[in-house]
């Protein structure tokens, strides 16, 4: 089951966000949430890149707790794509991301020329577009799963 | 498979155990001038920018110029690795023609022990972060944290320790391990007289019996 | 200009004479709006830096290409894959200098200039400065601050277009600001 998407561009201005099926919320506001969520994972790629035993490449890909797991996925441009789910997804989430990115991001953001690069994605039709993509995930939600494999059979 | 490293970490985010064994990267490759790799000067270090080749990496620094170490000593200042143990600038040289060819040893930093500190402080708040970011309820804090070249396995005990192994990527499930690491904090530090909790951890034993440990789960797991 | 190779599936592909005109007739218009010819090339290097930035992201998107380890790499793949990927052409990677850190792009066909003549009153004029505006800006969205400039114009004689790339500086990454 897919949580929540947060893009952001190589400064750390959030582009985008949405949820799906978040079940808490933080106790502080959107912006707050939205600069912790950048800090962690800067924290984390750094983190990451200076315990690495050997010399890293991509870096850190993702973590899980007892109740989530979050993935991360860097463009060589910069860009952010992180994205939280549950812990019985299945199949490869960074490639989900990629594949998002080609799709979505780069179709329905960058090239729309009303879009500016550095400022919350405004557009409706990205959102939609967005929203279309990752509800025809069969990651998306267990009562699309069930229903997927039901008709399956 | 590999453990890389062992970190016990106490309530408050202080380090109070730690046991690594990073494989050492080294390069040494003889130049003519002009040296057609980019240089930055990086907190004290000298740091290849871009240009990687032959195992020299982005990230590697500058360990040796022609046999002589890198690291200046100042009086009364910091130790610095922009400079040669004779006190000739690094950058210097390499800009200047009639001192090539340049045999340069490169290298991966290991980590230093301030250095350690700082990282596992940092993994402290990382992992509170972790619990406050969760978009459900009652989470945890990290447990598992993949990256390309290492996976990082966290176990924090109810009364807030928390314990941290460093594994090849590969490695699926350290629970066992973990378990272990736990009794044997519990046995040789914890039950010891002389340890004062929350302090570095400094037993001997404890030191024997971890060893022993890493050398069966690695056995086993391989 | 004809994206055949890189998307033959493609439906949205257009006529490569219908872009080759399309530009023929910006750069025109640019000139008749401004005071000097090296106002227009100004123009063309800004409005092609506004191109570069998103161009990237198409062209990464679609690539699956990684983090280049040196610049003869980043040389390489803008060569033989992005300018493959949207001019359908693969110029020449030529001209190193010792230290490495400069090389030019040679383009004997370029599809910019099929139909253009410059005119004797606009000689300083760089028609196709718009590809240094792509190069510069694509590049520092990844992270490499170049410079760039046409050393060399087949629309004032040379035997090619070559276009120099010279490597400044890797940017870093920003820190995520500080609460105020």
């Amino acid at each position: 089951m897919i949580f929540n998407l947060y893009i952001y561009d190589r400064s750390g201005t959030c582009l985008f966000y949405h949820e799906w099926n978040r079940q808490k919320q933080v106790d502080v506001s959107r912006e707050e949430d939205f600069k912790l969520m950048y800090g962690m994972t800067f924290s984390l790629k750094s983190f990451c890149n200076r315990i690495s035993p050997t010399d890293p490449n991509i870096g850190f890909t993702s973590f899980k707790t007892s109740q989530y797991k979050l993935h991360f996925y860097e463009t060589p441009s910069g860009l952010k794509f992180i994205m939280t789910t549950d812990l019985q997804i299945q199949g490869d989430i960074r490639f989900l991301m990629h594949t998002l990115y080609k799709d979505v991001f780069v179709e329905y953001a960058i090239r729309d020329p009303e879009c500016e690069l550095n400022k919350p994605i405004k557009s409706k039709l990205f959102s939609e577009k967005l929203n279309e993509f990752i509800q025809k995930q069969p990651q998306f939600g267990n009562i699309a799963q069930t229903a997927l494999s039901s008709i399956v059979k | 498979m590999k453990i890389y490293g062992v970190y016990i970490i106490n309530r408050a985010g202080g380090l109070i155990f730690s046991r690594d064994a990073s494989p050492k990267i080294e390069v040494e490759k003889t130049f003519s001038y002009p040296i057609d790799i980019k240089f930055k000067s990086y907190d004290e270090k000298i740091v290849v920018a871009f240009g990687q080749r032959d195992g020299i990496k982005v990230g590697h620094v500058v360990l040796s110029i022609n046999g002589v170490d890198t690291g200046f000593q100042d009086e009364g200042r910091s130790y610095n690795m922009t400079k040669l143990k004779d006190g000739r600038e690094i950058l210097k040289i390499l800009d200047d023609e009639s001192s090539y060819p340049l045999s340069i040893k490169f290298g991966r930093l290991r980590m230093t022990a301030n250095e350690k500190i700082m990282l596992l402080s940092m993994f402290h708040s990382i992992f509170a972060m972790s619990v406050q970011l969760s978009p459900v309820p009652r989470s945890s804090g990290i447990e598992v944290l993949e990256a390309d070249t290492f996976k990082l396995h966290c176990f924090q005990t109810l009364t807030g320790i928390k314990l941290i192994v460093i594994t090849d990527p590969r490695c699926s499930d350290m629970n066992i391990f973990l378990k272990k690491l736990y009794e044997l904090y519990a046995d040789y530090a914890l039950k010891n007289p002389f340890y004062q909790n929350d302090m570095p951890i400094k037993c001997p034993l404890f030191e024997e019996k971890l060893t022993q440990a890493i050398d069966t789960s690695e056995r086993i797991s391989n | 200009m004809s994206r055949q190779s890189g998307r033959s599936n493609d439906p949205r592909k257009v006529s490569g004479e219908l872009l080759t005109l399309t530009y023929g007739a910006l750069v025109a218009q640019l000139v008749k709006d401004s005071e000097s010819d090296d106002e227009v090339n100004k123009q063309l290097d800004k409005m092609g830096y506004n191109i570069g930035i998103r161009l990237i992201e198409d062209f990464l998107a679609r690539s699956s290409i990684g983090k280049c380890k040196d610049l003869r790499e980043t040389a390489e793949i803008i060569s033989k894959n992005g300018f493959k990927m949207f001019l359908n052409i693969t110029p020449i990677v030529a001209n190193w200098n010792q230290s490495g850190d400069e090389f030019s792009l040679i383009i004997d066909n370029n599809p910019l200039t099929e139909f253009a003549e410059l005119p004797d009153e606009h000689k300083s004029l760089s028609y196709c400065n718009i590809l240094c505006g792509v190069v510069r800006g694509a590049l520092e969205m990844v992270q490499l601050e170049v410079e760039t400039k046409i050393v060399q114009d087949q629309l004032k004689g040379d035997n090619v277009t070559e276009l120099k790339v010279k490597y400044i500086r890797k940017i870093e990454e920003a820190a995520p600001a500080g609460d105020d």
